[in-house]
């Protein structure tokens, strides 16, 4: 179908989903090169014929691994904040710390900036992501549509790029190397649900694509 | 894992500017272009381009911005440690070097790889694909293309440092022993990060193909 001019009423016309883009050509969006469309691979992806970008992914998982994933990133993201990251013995004191705390030091030392960019990619940015993923993902699971849905699921997206929750279980892995050498050093429980919520949040990535998310919902009522 | 390629439509390379087709970036719907001066996807409502607007300008600002504060991203002090007996400033280079002595050779590679080679391979890797993009080259397109999937999928990790420094931070720091004090050569680092984040995605990568003068918008 043709795009369409602001103004024009694309809110309420029922039929866009039917209608909805030129089903035949697949265009590159890493080089603008026009593939005409086959069937979606069964496994592994479709490459661009030129520049080589994944153009089309076999789409295996259904919406039922999508949300196990995605309640069990939930659970994980929940333990990650509650509990310590990680406790430091010395000189008889101890001091212990979690995920949201490293924001929070930053901010107590006056790096308001630094304290906002570490809260919104390890604690802001995940929860965003999850939460409305499950809140798209319930009513497909019923071929349903959740209100707000293509805005969500644009939101999803722009989200997810600034998630590092991965990057961050590095960094805390070189905190703790530093601090090994003049302390006694307890990981926490938050490590723990830190590494395994990175890969869940992998996995859900992968799954959940935004082309799979448009998928469903064009399989369901509106 | 090539398993099956799209075959082209046609043989003379048809793009989505040439056959009138716009592509969405954020639910990759092909929508054919009409008329009219803010198109949007009619799947997700996201606003439509030919080619992200003001790539070139916005992207360059962003990378000379980066390229600025990566300069005291390294010379001035990330944080300070201070105990009874001393007063310790460290850069992120003697961060580094200060790992390496203590004999954890792989964090300090690790360290260095993240915070010193990634942040300058990105400022440097972005340099070349605006020049060669502004010079619409036709030279090494596909490696360009390459280059800048890798500067995509690298970028996050340089924000390693500012993690280890913030935990750093708040754990040491008990009054009667030692604090760590966090320096402004971390808040230009996380600047000198973001930006090359946020320039990555301003950059349009179909520019790196577009060659003719005539294709420009």
């Amino acid at each position: 179908m043709d795009g369409v001019s602001v103004g024009a009423d694309r809110r309420n016309d029922p039929s866009t989903e039917v209608r909805c883009g030129v089903h035949s050509v697949i265009v590159c969006p890493a080089c603008d090169l026009a593939h005409r469309r086959g069937a979606v691979p069964a496994r592994g992806r479709t490459l661009c014929l030129r520049c080589h970008a994944t153009l089309q992914r076999s789409e295996r998982a259904g919406v039922d691994t999508a949300i196990a994933l995605a309640v069990c990133a939930l659970v994980l993201l929940f333990l990650s904040n509650a509990y310590p990251l990680v406790a430091m013995h010395i000189n008889g004191q101890t001091r212990e710390t979690t995920l949201p705390g490293a924001a929070l030091g930053l901010y107590a030392q006056g790096y308001v900036t630094l304290a906002a960019l570490v809260f919104l990619t390890t604690v802001a940015a995940p929860l965003a992501q999850v939460s409305a993923l499950l809140y798209l993902l319930i009513p497909l699971w019923r071929k349903r549509r959740a209100p707000g849905h293509g805005v969500l699921i644009r939101l999803v997206t722009r989200v997810r790029a600034w998630s590092f929750v991965e990057v961050f279980m590095l960094g805390a892995l070189v905190a703790l190397v530093r601090l090994a050498k003049f302390s006694h050093i307890v990981p926490g429980v938050a490590i723990w649900s830190c590494a395994l919520l990175m890969i869940c949040l992998a996995a859900l990535t992968s799954v959940a694509s935004p082309q799979q998310l448009w998928r469903w919902a064009e399989q369901s009522r509106q | 894992m090539a398993l099956g390629r799209a075959e082209p439509a046609v043989n003379s390379p048809a793009t989505g500017r040439s056959l009138g087709l716009l592509v969405c970036l954020h639910c990759r719907a092909t929508v054919r272009q009409v008329e009219g001066p803010h198109l949007r996807c009619p799947r997700c409502l996201a606003p439509l381009h030919q080619r992200k607007p003001n790539s070139l300008g916005l992207t360059t600002v962003l990378v000379i911005a980066a390229a600025l504060l990566y300069i005291p991203a390294n010379v001035l002090p990330v944080m300070d440690t201070r105990t009874f007996f001393d007063d310790e400033s460290d850069t992120i280079m003697s961060g580094v070097l200060v790992l390496l002595q203590s004999g954890s050779w792989p964090i300090a590679i690790l360290v260095f790889i993240a915070s010193i080679v990634v942040p300058l391979l990105k400022i440097l890797a972005l340099g070349v694909l605006l020049y060669s993009a502004w010079r619409r080259s036709p030279r090494h397109r596909r490696q360009r293309s390459g280059l800048f999937r890798m500067v995509e999928f690298i970028g996050r990790w340089s924000m390693l440092d500012i993690y280890a420094i913030s935990l750093l931070a708040t754990l040491v720091h008990i009054q009667s022993f030692a604090s760590i004090i966090v320096g402004w050569g971390a808040w230009a680092f996380g600047a000198v990060v973001v930006l090359t984040l946020i320039a990555a995605r301003t950059f349009d990568e179909r520019l790196i193909w577009d060659a003719q003068p005539h294709d420009r918008v």
